[in-house]
């Protein structure tokens, strides 16, 4: 049972550090906390319904294209909602994003309404068995997928001059633009590559759940959780962050109380915050007076 | 003496805002032409579905209005969204008796919202007839202008563990469920039924609204054997369930669902019949979703309600509307409250023609529904079943 509940809390967890790190990815390049970020995992997802069930897409492409409409949907998000309002009170900019939030369920409730959606099978490869462990398809499909990508995602800010100029923008906004950085261009490119690894989550995680315009109040509170776990800003903490508490949900569902598993999540978040609040790999906050 | 008429003017002068009050709070709500009626339900979030009650009776509503109404009124419904949220209830009733001031409440899905809004409802005094949901405190103890007319969770739970233990050799029973008043008005009866028949459940598990994953769940369940397992989930939750258990080679285990669920939707939700072809649920009615007796309430829906997607919820609620015209009618047009209230304690074994059970409300129980068939798949089509594989 032990391996059974590590694989499944990986490929769970896997989806909760995908939207960890979209949040991450975004707070660090503008300090907002996007608070309608679950709105934006349940929009990939309906995208992606409405490519593969209405326009007959194959999953693959419909999942890349509900990717790429999210990133631009991400980037028009910014422009026209955030940076205007950029330099005022945080409370306004989490307001924003809440309402931002709500225009996408509102858009789902008007369409959808009071249907719950299934999404038609598309990891239905037969299951691989090891005695008792049973490795299935959407855990491979969701393991793997985000492996790759998070490969990438690191590999880019590590090794190329691209992610060079990434840091040197998270490190000083100001400092990256005395250096000739277009650092509005990259904010809007941050809010489109969270929107879109958000998207990704909601896309991969459809299959194996039902759809409904409410969906991403949820992963919401799980992207946050993992994120106070792994360290609020770190990129790498809110990867571990969401393997942890996917894992975590897990165990504590099997080996404590089935009824532990929905507020975990919270206890983390509680927990934390008390013993660790800079997370497992954040930095201490230090004000200097 | 003047001291003892003085005190007993001033009391009439107090008191008469009071009557004049209670005069116009007997008819609040109601014309000469129209009678109406807030209609509560989850038209949002990720139950939802089940405000097809809700669009059901209102199309009943509908029928009746373009028969000439009831006494020449005609039945206006006042919708508010609860989301299956208690809060949201709260609000909702709140805005129906105080500020859109209906005569009458009829609908509600979500016990737990249901349970929420009892003392503000019995407070207000106003008739509620619950349509939808099932958990037994909703309308016990007695509240003199509550009336619950579906079958009650308790009615419901007992059906449930009944329909197990009727499968040969079931002995080893487990539970899941969610941690609501709804799934504990279904899941608290059915184990007290399995204890009469002496028998404790193997495992009594958890699985949280919302909740996209049922691992942890499964694998405890894979552990413990079960012959059965008695499931009180919402519908996408039970969907979540049966995948799992399908993936986790527990497919062959029946499965027993509440009438929070149908096989239809399910079906259409898992997206594949081996998930289903071993769950089994509460079924309120007289026939099958797609039987002859059911297709005039089919009908109705449709013509009323064109888009409409028509699940088991779609009908629940239709007998209540029934009887509550029915009493309505009776009463004649000089209708107040405490009249409509004295006239649906009058109902008795008012058959619906749509519910399998008759309708009786009484003044000492205003649990109207008593009874309820269970639904399986034989032979790939849905059948309603009294007993492990007898035919209603």
């Amino acid at each position: 049972m032990f391996m059974q509940l590590t694989l499944s809390g990986l490929a769970q967890g896997a989806i909760y550090a995908l939207i960890a790190l979209s949040l991450t990815v975004v707070y660090r390049s503008t300090t907002v906390v996007n608070f309608g970020h679950g709105d934006f995992v349940m929009a990939g997802a309906f995208l992606s319904y409405v490519l593969v069930v209405l326009g007959g897409v194959a999953f693959l492409p419909a999942g890349a294209l509900a990717v790429v409409a999210m990133f631009v949907l991400g980037v028009l998000f910014n422009r026209g909602l955030i940076r205007p309002i950029l330099g005022g009170p945080h409370i306004g900019l989490a307001l924003m994003c809440i309402a931002g939030g709500y225009v996408l369920r509102g858009i789902a409730r008007m369409v959808w309404g009071r249907e719950v959606l299934p999404m038609p099978p598309v990891f239905d490869m037969p299951p691989i068995f090891f005695g008792s462990l049973v490795i299935t398809g959407d855990a491979i499909v969701i393991i793997s997928t985000v492996l790759v990508l998070l490969l990438c995602f690191f590999g880019l800010l590590a090794l190329t001059d691209l992610g060079k100029m990434v840091q040197a923008v998270y490190q000083s906004p100001r400092g990256a633009r005395l250096i000739g950085l277009n650092v509005d261009r990259f904010n809007d490119v941050s809010w489109g590559v969270g929107a879109a690894l958000g998207a990704l989550g909601g896309i991969l995680v459809a299959p194996v759940t039902l759809l409904h315009p409410d969906l991403g109040a949820s992963f919401l509170i799980k992207g946050f959780a993992a994120m106070t776990l792994g360290g609020f800003g770190s990129l790498g903490g809110a990867v571990l962050g969401g393997v942890l508490l996917g894992v975590g949900e897990q165990y504590a569902g099997a080996y404590l109380d089935s009824s532990l598993i929905e507020i975990t999540a919270y206890v983390i978040i509680v927990l934390v915050l008390f013993v660790r609040p800079q997370g497992l790999l954040g930095r201490k906050a230090v004000v200097k007076v | 003496m003047r001291k003892i008429t003085a005190l007993f003017a001033m009391l009439a002068f107090t008191a008469a805002p009071a009557f004049a009050q209670d005069a116009g709070w007997e008819t609040q709500g109601l014309t000469d032409d129209s009678i109406t009626i807030g209609v509560m339900g989850p038209f949002s979030g990720n139950a939802s579905s089940y405000s097809k009650a809700m669009v059901g009776m209102m199309a009943y509503y509908q029928k009746v209005n373009d028969d000439g109404g009831v006494h020449g009124r005609k039945l206006v419904a006042v919708q508010e969204d609860t989301a299956c949220d208690s809060a949201k209830g709260l609000a909702a009733a709140k805005k129906l008796i105080s500020q859109d001031q209906v005569f009458m409440l009829q609908g509600n899905s979500c016990s737990g919202v249901a349970v929420a809004l009892r003392p503000v409802v019995e407070e207000s005094g106003i008739p509620w007839i619950v349509a939808q949901a099932v958990s037994d405190s909703i309308s016990v103890p007695l509240a003199r202008n509550i009336f619950h007319g579906v079958p009650t969770g308790s009615a419901n739970g007992r059906a449930m563990a009944s329909f197990v233990l009727s499968k040969p050799d079931t002995k080893n029973v487990a539970i899941i469920e969610h941690s609501n008043d709804w799934a504990h008005s279904y899941s608290d009866p059915a184990k007290e039924y399995l204890k009469e028949q002496g028998i404790t459940p193997s495992l009594e598990l958890t699985m949280e609204r919302g909740q996209t994953d049922a691992t942890a769940q499964v694998l405890q369940l894979r552990e413990a054997k079960p012959d059965f397992i008695i499931a009180a989930l919402y519908e996408a939750e039970t969907a979540i369930f049966l995948k799992d258990l399908k993936k986790y080679g527990l497919g062959d285990i029946p499965v027993m669902g509440t009438a929070g669920t149908d096989l239809e939707n399910t079906l259409k939700r898992t997206g594949d019949f081996d998930t289903v072809k071993n769950y089994f649920v509460i079924h309120s009615y007289v026939d099958n979703l797609d039987g002859p007796k059911m297709k005039k309430w089919a009908d109705m829906i449709k013509k009323y309600y064109p888009d409409e997607e028509l699940s088991t919820f779609s009908f629940v609620s239709i007998g209540s509307a029934e009887a509550l015209v029915s009493a309505l009618e009776k009463i004649g047009p000089d209708l107040t409250r405490s009249k409509l209230i004295a006239a649906l304690e009058e109902v008795r074994d008012f058959d619906t023609g749509i519910l399998s059970d008759p309708i009786t409300w009484t003044p000492e129980d205003h649990q109207g529904v008593k009874g309820s068939a269970v639904a399986g798949f034989v032979d790939e089509k849905p059948a309603v079943l009294k007993a492990w594989g007898q035919p209603y």
